[in-house]
C-alpha cells in the first residue's frame, strides 16, 4: 500500500516536491469545487490541464527542475484524470505547518491510483512521547534531541487518489501566430503601485456613483491580479458631468501618496467584486500600434474603459509588441478566473503576466509563478542547503473570445 | 428552586477566558445543571445524535457562598445560550475592572465588590407571564450592572432525573487511551482534511498509535501519529510490524485484538478538538467500550504542578456512524 517502504511493481514516476508550491500553483487554476484535471507525465515534467466549456483552458507546468527527485521510467506520456479540487484539497492537508512539508509522489499505485506520502517529523516534546518505543535511528538530529524535541517519522500522512482514463482529448489549439508576429504584452502586476500616477486614466459611465468602484474594479480585476485592483480605491475619483441618470467619472491616480498603500482590509472591494454579477458582461481588449496602447472596455450597467499607453505606463507594461489593431471581446468571469485564483502569497513575487493574442482572437496568459519556499522546512534534512535553480511554474491560460467579435477591427 | 452564589476571580477567568469559548464551539445551547457539589455544562446529552461534551466544576473552583435548594435533591437544571452567558460574564467583567482599577491599594475593595449569580423570575417587557432568568449582579465604582440570562424553564424532575441518568452513563472510560501532544497541530491538520470527505476513521491501538482516515470512493487520506504515550491497556510493538504501512499495520493490530477502529463525523471530530480553547494540559483520545464511543479526555492541572486539578474535569463524547470491524 501506498506508505509501504517497499514497491512490488516500479512505478512511472516517483518525484518529491515542497508540496506548498504545488498547492500555489494548482490553485491558480482552480475556480470552481468540482472540476476534472487531465494529467500528462514525461520525462521534462508534469503538466496539468483543465478546462471549462471548450472556451476556456488552464495549463500548469511542473517541469522537473522543479521537483527534489523526478524519476521518470515510463514509456510515451502517461496520461490520467483526476479531480483537481480534491488533489489540491489532498495536497493542503500535507502542508501543515509545522512539520517538513516534502512530499513523495508516486504513479501508478497497485491500482492506477495516484499516490501520495510524506512522513512527517512532527515536532513534538521528547517527554510526551513513549520512551520505551525509541530505537537508536529515531533520532536524527542530536541538535534537536538536545532542545527536547523527537525527530523522528513518527507520523506520516499518505493519500491514494483514484485515477480515471481521460475521457477525450483536451483541445489543443497550435497557437502559430497566423503570419504576423503575435501580439503581445507583458505585465507587471507588482510594479503597478509605483505605476499609479498620472499616467493612467480610466473613464467610467456609471448609473450610480456608487457603482463606481465595481465598475472600475470590474474591468481591472478581470486583468491584473488583485493587488491592482486593491490600490485602485478611487479616492480621487473627480465627478466630471452630471448627466441626468448618468455621471460620468475621470479616475486618475494623481497623487501617488493619496493612495493608501495596499489596504488590506479590502472587505469593501471583495463585496464589490461579489455583487459584480453583471450576467454576461464582457470585457473588449484593444491592441493598437499607433500610439502604442492596450485598452480595456467594460460593458455592464454602466461603461467603463481604461487605457494603458505603452509609453507612459512602461512600468506596467514591460513589453509590448502590435503591428496593427485587434479587438476582441472576451468574457468578463473567464477573464477573472485567469488571474482571481492566484494565491496572494505568491502574487508578492510575481514574475508578470504575458498576455498575447493568437489567431482567431484566442487570449493567451502566461504567469511565471514562483513556487520557492524556504521558510517551512526549516531544519529539514532534505532540503537543508539545497538550493533549487530555477523554481518557476509555468501557468498558461487560453480563453476563446466571444462568438461575435471582431467589433472595431478597422 | 432558589440558587445564588458569588463567583470567584478564579470562577470568571476559567468561564471567560477558557471554559465559555470552547463550549460555545460544541454548541450555543447547553445545559446548566447546579447539584450541592457540582456544576455541570452538558452538551446533547439527552437528544442523542450530537457531540455530547460534560465540563464539571467542583462548586469551589468556581464560587463562594454557593447556596442551591430544590425540591428535587437540590438539583436544578435548566438550557441556557452559552453565548449570551459569554457577553453577560464579559459586560460585568468590564465594570469589575473599572471598579478595582480605581481602587487600587485601597485593601478590601474586592471583598465588597464581588459577583453575584442568581436564579430568578422576572417579568420581561411586554409580557404578562414571569420568565426564569440566570442573573449577573455586579457593582462597580459609578455603576452597577445586572445582567440576565434568559434561560430555559427548569427542568421537571424526571427530566432532571433522565439527564442525571443520561451523565452516569456517559461516565465509563476507554480501556486505551492516547495521549495527542499538540491539539493545535491535530486541528490544522483535521481542518484541512475535511474538505475531503464526511467520514473520518480513527483507530487507536495499545502500541500508542493514532490513525486518521478518510475513505471515500475517489480518495483514501489518512494521517498515523506514532509512539504517543499510553494510559490504559498497552501493548510492545510487533517486531515485524514497523516496516508496514500505516494501514496494514493497523489493520493487523486489529486482529490481534490490540486496536479498535470507529467512524465519526469528522465534523464532530474537528469540533472535539476546539477543546483545546479551554487550554486543558493534556487530551487523550480512546475507543469505548464495545466502540460505543470515541472519548476525548481532557486533563487540567493545579497551576504550577503537573497534578490533575480534580475538581475541573471535561470530556466528549463522539457518537460513532459505523462500529467497525472490532
Amino acid at each position: 500500500m501506498s506508505s509501504s517502504g517497499v514497491e512490488p511493481q516500479a512505478a512511472d514516476l516517483v518525484c518529491q516536491d515542497n508540496v506548498q508550491g504545488m498547492v500555489d500553483a494548482l490553485t491558480s487554476v482552480r475556480w470552481k469545487r468540482h472540476q476534472d484535471a487531465v494529467v500528462e507525465l514525461s520525462e521534462h515534467g508534469i503538466v496539468l490541464i483543465v478546462e471549462e466549456t471548450r472556451c476556456l483552458q488552464a495549463k500548469v507546468y511542473l517541469q522537473r527542475e522543479l521537483f527534489i527527485r523526478y524519476e521518470y521510467s515510463a514509456q510515451g506520456r502517461p496520461r490520467f484524470g483526476v479531480c483537481l479540487g480534491l488533489f489540491v484539497d489532498c495536497l493542503n492537508t500535507f502542508s501543515v505547518p509545522g512539520h517538513s512539508s516534502t512530499i513523495e509522489i508516486q504513479y501508478p499505485g497497485p491500482d492506477m491510483q495516484l499516490l501520495l506520502k510524506c512522513g512527517t517529523h512532527l515536532f513534538w516534546p521528547l517527554t510526551l512521547l513513549a520512551p520505551k518505543l525509541f530505537s537508536n535511528d529515531d533520532f536524527l538530529s542530536p541538535q534537536a534531541e538536545s532542545q527536547g524535541l523527537l525527530i523522528r517519522k513518527n507520523a506520516c500522512i499518505y493519500a491514494e487518489i483514484r485515477t480515471r482514463i481521460p475521457e477525450r482529448v483536451s483541445w489543443d489549439y497550435n497557437f502559430e501566430p497566423a503570419g504576423s508576429t503575435p501580439l503581445s504584452f507583458t505585465v507587471r502586476c507588482l510594479d503597478l503601485l509605483s505605476s499609479c500616477t498620472d499616467k493612467m486614466y480610466a473613464y467610467l459611465v456609471v448609473p450610480k456613483p456608487k457603482k463606481l468602484d465595481v465598475a472600475v474594479a470590474n474591468v481591472i480585476s478581470a486583468f491584473l491580479p488583485r493587488p491592482m485592483a486593491y490600490e485602485l480605491q478611487f479616492k480621487d475619483a473627480k465627478k466630471v458631468v452630471n448627466n441626468g441618470e448618468f455621471t460620468i467619472f475621470e479616475v486618475s491616480t494623481i497623487d501617488p501618496s493619496n493612495i493608501k498603500v495596499f489596504n488590506p482590509q479590502s472587505a469593501a472591494f471583495k463585496e464589490a467584486i461579489d455583487d459584480l454579477e453583471w450576467p454576461g458582461s464582457s470585457i473588449q481588449i484593444t491592441l493598437q500600434p499607433v500610439p502604442p496602447s492596450v485598452t480595456f472596455r467594460g460593458n455592464g450597467h454602466g461603461d467603463s474603459q481604461i487605457d494603458f499607453m505603452y509609453y507612459v505606463n512602461t512600468d506596467l507594461l514591460v513589453a509590448f509588441h502590435c503591428d496593427h489593431q485587434v479587438s476582441y471581446r472576451y468574457k468578463y468571469k473567464f477573464l477573472r478566473t485567469m488571474t482571481s485564483n492566484i494565491p496572494a502569497s505568491v502574487i508578492k513575487d510575481n514574475r508578470g503576466s504575458k498576455l498575447t493574442i493568437v489567431r482567431v482572437g484566442m487570449l493567451k496568459v502566461q504567469h511565471l509563478l514562483s513556487v520557492a519556499r524556504t521558510s517551512i522546512s526549516h531544519s529539514h534534512i532534505d532540503s537543508a542547503g539545497y538550493q533549487q535553480p530555477s523554481r518557476i511554474a509555468y501557468i498558461e491560460f487560453f480563453v476563446k473570445p466571444e462568438g461575435d467579435e471582431a467589433t472595431g477591427n478597422d | 428552586m432558589k440558587f445564588k452564589a458569588f463567583l470567584t476571580d478564579n470562577g470568571v477567568s476559567l468561564l471567560e477566558k477558557r471554559f465559555l469559548p470552547a463550549l460555545d464551539k460544541m454548541g450555543r445551547i447547553c445545559h446548566l445543571y447546579l447539584t450541592r457539589e457540582h456544576t455541570i455544562f452538558l452538551h446533547n446529552l439527552l437528544n442523542g445524535d450530537g457531540i455530547q461534551s460534560i465540563a464539571q466544576f467542583r462548586k469551589e473552583a468556581l464560587f463562594d457562598d454557593y447556596r442551591i435548594s430544590s425540591q428535587n435533591d437540590d438539583r436544578i437544571a435548566f438550557a441556557i445560550d452559552l453565548s449570551l452567558l459569554h457577553r453577560a460574564l464579559r459586560s460585568v467583567i468590564t465594570i469589575c475592572a473599572e471598579f478595582s482599577g480605581s481602587h487600587a491599594g485601597s485593601g478590601g475593595a474586592s471583598a465588597t465588590n464581588r459577583l453575584q449569580i442568581k436564579l430568578v423570575k422576572k417579568l420581561p417587557p411586554h409580557s404578562q407571564q414571569p420568565m426564569p432568568f440566570l442573573t449577573f449582579e455586579t457593582k462597580g465604582y459609578k455603576s452597577a450592572v445586572i445582567q440576565d440570562v434568559p434561560i430555559s424553564k427548569p427542568l421537571s424532575r424526571s427530566d432532571v432525573l433522565e439527564l442525571q441518568a443520561a451523565l452516569d452513563m456517559a461516565q465509563d472510560l476507554p480501556r486505551t487511551l492516547v495521549q495527542v501532544p499538540d491539539m493545535n497541530q491535530l486541528q490544522n491538520f483535521v481542518d484541512r482534511m475535511k474538505h475531503v470527505g464526511d467520514l473520518i476513521n480513527v483507530s487507536i491501538t495499545k502500541y500508542g498509535d493514532l490513525h486518521l482516515q478518510i475513505s471515500t470512493t475517489l480518495i483514501t487520506l489518512g494521517a498515523e501519529f506514532r509512539i504517543l504515550s499510553v494510559i490504559g491497556e498497552q501493548a510492545e510493538v510487533p517486531v515485524g510490524d514497523r516496516d508496514l504501512s500505516a494501514q496494514s499495520r493497523t489493520q493487523r493490530a486489529i486482529q490481534r485484538g490490540d486496536a479498535m477502529t470507529v467512524q465519526v463525523n469528522v465534523k464532530h471530530f474537528a469540533k472535539s478538538l476546539q477543546c483545546h480553547l479551554a487550554k486543558p494540559d493534556c487530551a487523550f483520545y480512546g475507543i469505548g467500550p464495545q466502540g460505543a464511543c470515541l472519548t476525548v479526555i481532557f486533563q487540567f492541572f493545579i497551576p504550577g504542578t503537573r497534578q490533575a486539578d480534580k475538581s475541573i474535569s471535561l470530556h466528549c463524547r463522539l457518537p460513532i456512524l459505523d462500529p467497525g470491524s472490532n
